[in-house]
């Protein structure tokens, strides 16, 4: 956040880390905690993934047919229409091609290259659950139901 | 659906529930476990035949701690929304859906989980009509 010259990304993430609009916190099973933020690849709450915390950041959210990168712009965090950067990629590309085109997008120009490997294991995700959905196969009837059936067949 | 990540196996080290003592006798003592208090109580003087009580070394193991059978944690899961969470943890955490979602946002759910390989854990509840 470098147009608050006074407050660091570590002091906004220190603050809001337990309380965010994002977060969603679970008190089952021993709690699990995940973040709704479209700027988080995981969605996971650390601060390495948090993207409303740092000034650089990398969102892949799922559309249609393809998906959506989001980036941050560090030189203009207070103008939310020219701070983030939106480009579409359509399913039409194959996934070799996607996960190329996401890589160079995140590591190339030393634009948060930690994110690489996450950033294509998303869009892999994403492709995958864009994939048309196999039907279930037809449940064998036991017992006395398979009986009746044999029997008044 | 994707399987659960290999983990260590599940080890219950007491399966049977801890009933409080002498609920079985009476109608009036209800099972939920209370430990006893009393100065001649043979089972907190831990007699030999007595029940045995709860205590810290009964404790699951960290890592299978909150583990289904089929290895994954289960989250909550009231809409679409929820399940879209666990896209990158299909793996780690099952959704399961919230007893107060009708059966036709279930329906919505249960697609939804499966296009992402999100395991749901009650996807038969309320959807499957009896024949």
């Amino acid at each position: 956040m470098a147009a608050f010259s006074n407050v660091s990304s570590d002091l906004i993430w220190e603050i809001t880390r337990n309380n965010n609009s994002f977060l969603t916190k679970s008190k089952q099973n021993g709690g699990a905690q995940f973040s709704r933020d479209p700027l988080n690849l995981l969605n996971k709450n650390s601060r390495k993934q948090a993207g409303f915390v740092n000034d650089k950041a990398v969102g892949i959210v799922r559309n249609e047919k393809g998906f959506t990168v989001i980036t941050k712009k560090a030189s203009a965090p207070t103008k939310p229409k020219e701070s983030f950067l939106k480009s579409e990629h359509s399913g039409a590309k194959s996934s070799r091609k996607a996960y190329k085109a996401i890589a160079n997008q995140t590591a190339k120009n030393g634009y948060r290259a930690d994110l690489r490997e996450t950033a294509v294991q998303r869009v892999s995700a994403i492709r995958r659950s864009q994939l048309p959905v196999k039907p279930e196969p037809e449940q064998k009837l036991r017992g006395n139901k398979a009986k009746k059936a044999a029997a008044s067949s | 659906m994707v399987s659960a990540k290999k983990h260590v196996p599940i080890v219950k080290k007491h399966r049977k529930s801890f009933n409080r003592h002498q609920s079985d006798r009476f109608k009036c003592v209800d099972s939920s476990w209370r430990k006893p208090k009393g100065i001649d109580n043979r089972v907190r003087r831990r007699f030999r035949g007595t029940m045995t009580m709860p205590k810290i070394g009964f404790r699951s193991n960290k890592k299978t701690r909150f583990l289904t059978p089929s290895g994954h944690k289960s989250f909550l899961v009231s809409n679409t929304k929820d399940v879209e969470l666990l896209l990158m943890h299909n793996r780690t955490f099952a959704a399961e859906i919230a007893h107060n979602v009708s059966s036709r946002k279930r329906i919505d759910i249960i697609a939804r989980a499966k296009q992402l390989g999100v395991k749901v854990t009650n996807a038969k509840a309320k959807v499957t009509t009896e024949v």
